[in-house]
């Protein structure tokens, strides 16, 4: 008997295959880098801040915080949460930290510093030091200090101070945060050589700067199409392309010309009236971090007519900013970086938004991206991607009359997230969408 | 012209009659158990014993709750959230907010004009559920149905500082052995429960009038505690359990007479009264 292979119902990009791959080939390629006596590092996500760095001086990064994803969405993440607890790790710490302390747990204790076997994507080898940052999320010291009492690396923290919106506007404090963010990262270029033996080529530094620059405005402008109707990319496409632009993955010439063949690709759809789903009955945005181990949830939500078409502000680049005048390189980095935490703070302030780099850009994404609904994703694990979701649901329903659903789940921990029931709660939330579609209209929003 | 409203909740399940001017015929509720698949059949037969009424009179059938899937002879499947809203409305027509504590989860609906506009829900923990009143019940060695009105006889409320169902069960069971009165820690009971699930209707935003319903709404306790928390007047149905059911089957008239009034053909299932089982989908 044939038996026919049932259709996706998300409409993949062709374009994101390649991009998805970028993933795997860097942790092949860390690998590759230790086999012939390279360095390699375990990086914390530090929103191109650290890595253009690493990168120029030819050194191979991989992140614990992206292998917990891929562990988790790859099935093998449940036996390094269930090493990370008899580690003695409170269970209710974050996903990603658990899974790569139980991967590094396995690796120094029980196979004297090898990958272990079960590791996907071959594996994160043992790295020459850690690089922590305090980006965003305020559990990434402890973790790496964690990660460097295994390892007997040294951990070098990479500071970001996010300042409030308010506190922004105060005068001189942009030119503040540029002056430290500069002197620490020659500080850590400093560092750096010392530990690889080698100085910065600062040509080469330039360059990469401006490439890494150069793929997040075309990533930005990939993403921006997505406000067409139906909207030609779903957020399953977008969390699989973003770790190049985001990590920095692999060879960046490379990477720009594979996101400029998806904005060709998007554009295509969209001048032949291609939606990424059959029928788009609703478009939703998704905050924040989403259920690595069961993606799958989204094509049943794309059955019902649920359209993504905006996510995640994490792991989404900065909005552009003109940088060209800027000659010195580290200036530059540090500027970019900056961009991503404060670019949303003008408009923000103006409309009286309050909470911080997360929480007004879902404001804008509804808006903008006309979304008829929010799907929020508290995680049990993870301060940083859930406290501000109960404001971003007040803000949205306030301002622009967009209702949220939360359905409470986890980044790694699969036990923690029932799919089942959070489609028990997809029926009722249409009618939610249905009548709030209306009161827009009635208040004058035009979707 | 009848119609059924039927609803397949965790712990119980309910069945109601209906003719087309809303008026009730038949009211029926049974224990779900684990096999609800061949329950549904034998809870409608009751009711159309009671209506005295065949079930192929009835015009047009509505299943809702967890189990609404396993209704062979419901011609629609509807959500619980919506069929409650309705249900409420009928009863309680100024209704903006209801809460529904089952046995399995604790709902809070935003309500307008009888329409579901939000809600929220306490689905990961049986804290917030009527699993917590039926699992410290048994401990209690008392029955389920007693609880409230035992708790009214309380002369302090003692604070159960455990959240999690299993861990109170363990604190009664120390409170019990240091003396204290069953009927405090009945009403510290039933105070935790109310406060953890007004925190949850809180987050939707409480408005006026507010009803409370489900199967917990029964228990005088559980309701002086609901409304001390949330520091409002509670309405409660006579029959909180059957507000889903009523809430189906309105819709299913509405259902049926918007159909004829458009002239449209609306498909229906068959009316044969068997058990579901896992093979009967692809015969219907």
């Amino acid at each position: 008997m044939v038996v026919e292979k049932k259709k996706k119902t998300i409409n993949r990009l062709k374009s994101m295959y390649p991009l998805r791959a970028k993933v795997n080939e860097t942790y092949l390629k860390s690998i590759e880098a230790i086999q012939a006596g390279k360095p390699a590092v375990w990086g914390m996500l530090n929103f191109y801040y650290g890595d253009p760095i690493l990168k120029a001086m030819d050194i191979e990064v991989v992140y614990p915080e992206n292998y917990g994803a891929i562990a988790a969405a790859t099935g093998v993440a449940q036996q390094y949460l269930d090493r990370a607890d008899a580690e003695g790790f409170p269970t209710h710490l974050c996903g990603y930290s658990l899974t790569t302390l139980g991967y590094a747990s396995r690796m120094m204790k029980e196979l004297n510093g090898q990958i272990p076997p079960e590791a996907p994507f071959g594996g994160m080898p043992k790295p020459l030091f850690l690089m922590a940052s305090a980006a965003i999320c305020d559990a990434r010291y402890k973790w790496f200090q964690a990660l460097g009492r295994y390892m007997d690396v040294p951990v070098w923290p990479l500071e970001a101070p996010i300042p409030g919106i308010k506190e922004f506007s105060i005068e001189g404090y942009y030119d503040k945060m540029v002056k430290l963010g500069i002197k620490h990262l020659r500080d850590f270029v400093t560092f750096v050589e010392g530990m690889v033996g080698k100085k910065m080529d600062w040509d080469r530094l330039d360059k990469t700067a401006n490439l890494m620059i150069e793929v997040n405005r075309v990533w930005h402008e990939v993403n921006e199409l997505r406000k067409a109707r139906p909207c030609p990319m779903h957020s399953r496409d977008f969390w699989s392309a973003m770790p190049a632009a985001l990590f920095l993955a692999g060879d960046l010439e490379d990477s720009l010309r594979l996101y400029q063949d998806m904005y060709k690709e998007v554009k295509d759809r969209i001048n032949s009236h291609v939606g990424t789903i059959p029928e788009e009955k609703y478009r939703l945005v998704f905050a924040e971090l989403p259920p690595w181990h069961s993606l799958a949830f989204f094509d049943k939500l794309a059955e019902r007519g649920w359209n993504f078409v905006i996510e995640s502000v994490g792991y989404h680049p900065p909005i552009p900013i003109d940088l060209s005048e800027v000659s010195d390189p580290l200036e530059r980095i540090t500027k970019f970086s900056l961009q991503f935490l404060v670019g949303y703070y003008e408009d923000a302030r103006k409309q009286n938004v309050l909470g911080g780099t997360t929480a007004y850009p879902y404001l804008k994404y509804a808006k903008e991206w006309k979304c008829d609904g929010a799907l929020l994703h508290p995680l049990i694990s993870c301060r940083s991607a859930s406290t501000h979701l109960p404001y971003v649901s007040d803000m949205l329903m306030e301002k622009l009359k967009v209702p949220s659903l939360s359905i409470e789940g986890d980044i790694v921990d699969l036990r923690l997230f029932n799919p089942e029931d959070a489609l028990a709660k997809a029926e009722p939330f249409e009618e939610t969408m249905e009548y709030y579609r209306k009161m827009r209209k009635q208040e004058g929003f035009d979707w | 012209m009848y119609f059924a409203g039927v609803d397949i909740g965790s712990t119980m399940t309910k069945v109601v009659l209906m003719d087309k001017s809303d008026n009730l015929l038949s009211a029926i509720k049974g224990p779900t158990g684990p096999e609800h698949r061949q329950l549904a059949n034998e809870v409608m037969r009751q009711a159309l014993e009671q209506a005295n009424l065949q079930i192929d009179v009835i015009s047009y059938i509505v299943a809702t709750g967890y189990g609404r899937l396993n209704v062979p002879f419901a011609d629609r499947q509807i959500t619980e959230l919506s069929c409650h809203a309705r249900g409420v409305s009928s009863l309680f027509p100024n209704v903006r907010t209801a809460i529904d504590i089952g046995g399995q989860d604790a709902k809070c609906m935003k309500i307008d004009n009888g329409r579901l506009t939000s809600f929220v829900m306490n689905d990961k923990c049986a804290a917030g559920t009527g699993r917590f009143l039926e699992v410290t019940a048994a401990t209690l060695g008392i029955g389920l149905e007693d609880m409230g009105d035992i708790s009214l006889k309380a002369t302090k409320r003692i604070q159960i500082s455990n959240l999690c169902t299993i861990f109170a069960q363990q604190e009664v069971v120390a409170l019990l052995s240091r003396g204290e009165k069953l009927e405090n820690i009945l009403a510290g009971l039933h105070d935790a429960l109310a406060n953890r699930i007004a925190a949850l209707a809180r987050r939707l935003g409480i408005e006026p009038d507010l009803v409370l319903t489900g199967g917990v709404a029964k228990n005088t306790g559980m309701v002086k505690a609901m409304k001390e928390s949330l520091g409002c007047e509670l309405f409660v149905p006579e029959e909180p359990l059957l507000t889903g059911a009523l809430g189906a089957g309105i819709l299913a008239k509405e259902t049926y007479l918007k159909a004829v009034a458009e002239g449209e053909a609306l498909p229906t299932k068959s009316r044969r009264l068997e058990k579901a089982t896992f093979f009967s989908e692809g015969q219907r």
